[in-house]
């Protein structure tokens, strides 16, 4: 059972939302119903949040990212559509479920804090568990546990206007962590933090989560922090989803244009990992084979090196060619003695950031080692500098998810044999080839 | 020239006729309901005024105790204290009822109260005194018991020495009580609003009392109390509604608008109609008078709490009645409070009116004045209002100060 599931979910502000929804299930865009006096700040939004997952909602500032949000613990009411809590639907719910379920599973970090004034950060930091009816100590402790764990330690006795924008964010963030429940949602909860606590708090909220199991569902508008938190990410555009997925497949097959735009400039290098770019280790040299066959194998691949690994994937080392080559010649019959086994070894999870220094070492290219130090995959220097390289952009690989690919490469895509690109007459002109594939591209997008 | 005058005749609606008849009509069938409110409300401002103006020992004796428990319940030493004050409620309605302590007393040896009775000069024990004071002493030894903080022992201590200090000062030495209930009143504001407004309320009641307009200050006073404590308990709830409901809000604001601007002079009329002349129509006329600035501002204060503050409340699964007592009535307080101040400085202005309707007080003096052409008189009972007036006003100001939300302003400047 999804921990929050949201089923074609509208939102309309305005005097006549019924009428709106009926023209925007239809398909048409949010600036086409100007006329009838309406805001349409969520769309057809339909997604299903997993327990122990963080989910990520994106999208630029009015794209609807806090008015979704407030449907999902019911603070706004949704026009059309159903939200579930784990399995109940709070738009059936009455009111005093409604507070009952916001009590005791879902709590929520607000964009502009909506901090109390009039208390101190330690009552409002209890304030979850003071509205539960939990006892004065009790939760002044986990008050104070909470405010330590966001660094906020010595300061419960302060009212939030004696605190800086990020400090009193943070006490937003420790309210909702004492509160203690299953499912948080955070609104832009970490947008006033300096970028140093910023990285600090997003570790600590994944730490929090790997260590926990909570369920979280996050607002960003900031791409770097959607891609490192969210296990998944759901990219909104005017109230619409353009596409939801993990970090690597918004990156690497962007849904369409727009998406592809708007992943750009990520710094791929922090979101992509050792996994997601490693190769197959092909070859790879049985230590029980004798240099000869270790050879002969290299040469059949024509690589200048190879891993040694045993039968049940241990990463014994690496051998070079030109030193096999040498044993060979000098009749030496076990590889034994010629195996490199000082190798960089990297963990699947390794940011594609943390790799270079150690591939500019490495006169081999880097094996991925798992936990159960089983030999993964290889990164060679070269799939290391394509990964930096985006596949997006005006270009035409950008919509490789929707069919428009085979005209990637203009004028040498041999006519007629992509079944997406229907070849003119004639082998095209090079120019020519590239318009249809534009076209391709930007009808596939929509 | 001859020119016909065009004369539209218009259907004479009969508004005054029907007015009249509603009112004739509710008196005919609510009048004990009239009845009982002013009775309720002469009731009450005749005791604040014997408590200002004819303080008895057992009042003195009281309000010293009050003083005491006030400053235990602040402290939240809640359980204690009300006990105290219950068993003391639980005596005193079984004296009323049936002369329970007075059995009690006199069964007691008698050498045990002789000297206090010798002390002020009464022929014989009062039981209402004994009880009060027996609550202050309880009130007293619970400070000293539970209490750790040096303040609650100096004023648990002080208390009592004032106490003493009075009642000896008026029993025994004869001094006029007007000179004592004052000074009580400076001490009030110097501990609230400080000693610049104790030294100014000094300066004003010692001119009102050379005057020789302190018992009809105080009359005043016990008037504008009432209305205050009436139009506030009506202004709230009803500023609360209007707050939550947009409908309520409608409706209400033409109602007070016509409240505030309609004549004060003319709901005199039915004011006098349902209660006849006296203190009871002068309340009423204060109330509908000064009620408005209290419901509008409630209304804009709560308005005003920030709403993602009510969401953070709602988002948590806070009830509404724990959001309103615990979010939105506390950060509105500041201009609720200011709500209640225009209240009172309202009741003030309409001193005079009341007066005319035999509400007596400084309103008297000045409708006195007025009628006889005698500037003296009408011209110091103006000047005793205004000393009221500033008195109040700075008091009510003051009060905001210590209220959650000014008191984190506070802190955060
Ligand atoms: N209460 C409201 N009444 C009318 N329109 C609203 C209301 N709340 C939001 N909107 C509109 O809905 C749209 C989406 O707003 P929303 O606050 O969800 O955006 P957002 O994605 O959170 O933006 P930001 O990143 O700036 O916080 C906006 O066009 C906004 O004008
Ligand atoms: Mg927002």
């Amino acid at each position: 059972m999804p921990a929050v599931r949201a089923d074609k979910l509208y939102k309309i502000f305005g005097r006549r939302p019924g009428k709106a929804v009926d023209l925007l299930a239809d398909g048409r865009h949010r600036d086409e119903i100007k006329h009838l006096n309406v805001t349409a700040a969520v769309i057809d939004v339909s997604f299903e949040v997993q327990p122990g997952e963080i989910f990520v909602v994106m999208g630029l500032s009015g794209s609807g990212k806090s008015t979704l949000i407030r449907m999902l613990n019911g603070l706004l009411p949704p026009t059309a559509g159903t939200v579930e809590v784990d399995g109940t639907d709070i738009t059936a719910l009455p009111k005093a479920g409604l507070r009952k379920l916001r009590s005791e599973k879902i709590s929520m970090v607000f964009q502009h804090f909506a901090l109390f004034p009039h208390r101190t950060v330690l009552d409002n930091a209890a304030y979850g568990l003071e509205v539960r009816g939990v006892a004065k100590d009790e939760r002044h402790a986990k008050a104070r546990e909470a405010l330590a764990l966001v660094g906020l330690e010595g300061w419960e006795a302060k009212v939030p206007g004696q605190l800086s924008g990020g400090m009193q964010q943070r006490v937003g963030l420790a309210r909702a962590l004492a509160a203690d429940t299953d499912i948080i949602l955070m609104d832009e909860a970490f947008s006033a933090l300096d970028p140093l606590i910023r990285r600090d708090m997003q570790s600590q909220l994944l730490e929090l989560q790997a260590r926990l199991g909570k369920t979280i569902i996050f607002i960003t508008h900031d791409l770097n922090e959607a891609m490192r938190l969210g296990d998944r990410i759901c990219v909104l555009r005017d109230g619409r989803v353009a596409q939801i997925g993990t970090a690597e497949e918004i990156l690497n097959d962007p849904a369409n244009d727009y998406v592809a735009q708007f992943v750009e400039d990520v710094d791929r290098t922090r979101v992509l990992t050792a996994s997601s770019v490693m190769e197959a280790p092909i070859p790879v040299i049985d230590p029980d084979k004798g240099p000869r066959a270790a050879l002969r194998t290299m040469r059949d691949n024509q690589t200048v090196s190879a891993f040694v690994v045993r039968r049940n994937r241990q990463l014994v080392g690496a051998v070079r060619e030109d030193v096999i080559g040498a044993a060979v010649r000098d009749n030496v019959k076990e590889l034994d003695s010629l195996i490199d086994t000082d190798l960089a070894r990297v963990h699947p999870d390794t940011p594609v950031a943390d790799l270079f220094g150690q591939a500019a070492e490495s006169p081999y290219p880097l094996a991925v080692v798992d936990d159960a130090d089983r030999f993964v995959g290889v990164i060679p220097r070269v799939t290391l500098l394509a990964a930096l390289a985006p596949t997006t952009g005006s270009d035409t690989g950008a919509d490789s998810g929707t069919g428009a690919e085979p005209a990637a490469d203009g004028g040498t895509a041999p006519a007629g044999a992509p079944p997406a690109a229907p070849p003119p007459d004639g082998p095209p002109a090079p120019e020519a080839a590239a318009d249809t594939a534009t076209d391709t591209a930007a009808e596939g997008s929509r | 020239m001859s020119a016909t005058t065009l004369t539209v005749t218009v259907p004479r609606v009969p508004v005054g006729d029907t007015f009249d008849a509603a009112i004739n009509w509710l008196r005919a069938n609510f009048e004990p309901v009239f009845d009982f409110v002013g009775m309720v409300i002469d009731l009450c401002v005749e005791t604040l005024f014997h408590l200002f103006a004819m303080t008895s020992a057992t009042q003195f004796t009281l309000i010293a105790a009050a003083v005491v428990g006030g400053a235990l319940l602040v402290r939240r030493h809640r359980v204690p204290t009300l006990v105290a004050v219950a068993v003391w409620a639980g005596f005193y309605v079984a004296e009323l009822a049936g002369g329970l302590v007075a059995t009690a007393i006199s069964s007691l040896p008698a050498p045990l109260f002789l000297w206090a009775m010798n002390l002020f000069g009464s022929s014989y024990v009062y039981p209402p005194l004994v009880l009060a004071l027996l609550l202050l002493a309880a009130l007293v030894a619970i400070a000293f018991a539970v209490g750790r903080d040096r303040r609650l022992w100096i004023i648990a201590a002080v208390s009592p020495v004032v106490l003493l200090a009075v009642l000896a000062l008026h029993f025994i030495a004869g001094v006029q009580l007007s000179l004592l209930v004052a000074p009580l009143l400076v001490l009030l504001a110097l501990f609230v609003a400080g000693w610049r407004v104790a030294l100014f309320s000094a300066l004003g009641f010692l001119l009102i009392i050379s005057m020789e307009k302190w018992d009809n200050a105080m009359s005043s006073l016990a008037l504008i109390l009432v209305a205050t404590v009436v139009a506030v308990a009506v202004s709230l709830p009803i500023g609360i509604l209007a707050a939550q409901n947009d409908r309520v809000s409608a409706v209400v604001k033409p109602v007070l608008d016509f409240m505030q601007t309609l004549p004060a002079f003319v709901y005199l009329l039915p004011a006098i109609a349902f209660f006849s002349i006296g203190t009871v129509p002068g309340v009423i006329a204060t109330v509908i008078f000064a009620m408005p600035p209290g419901v509008r501002l409630t209304e804009l204060g709560i308005r005003q709490v920030d709403k993602e503050l009510v969401e953070a409340g709602e988002a948590f699964g806070a009830p509404d009645s724990q959001i309103l007592r615990r979010i939105q009535l506390p950060l509105a307080l500041a201009t609720i409070m200011a709500g209640v101040n225009q209240i009172i400085m309202l009741s003030l202005s309409m001193v005079v009116i009341a007066g005319m309707v035999g509400a007596g007080g400084l309103g008297n003096d000045v409708y006195t004045g007025i009628a006889q052409g005698n500037v003296p008189v009408g011209f110091e009972g103006g000047i005793a209002v205004v000393v009221l007036a500033i008195f109040l006003d700075r008091l009510t100001g003051a009060v905001t100060r210590f209220s959650p939300a000014a008191r984190a302003q506070r802190a955060a400047a």
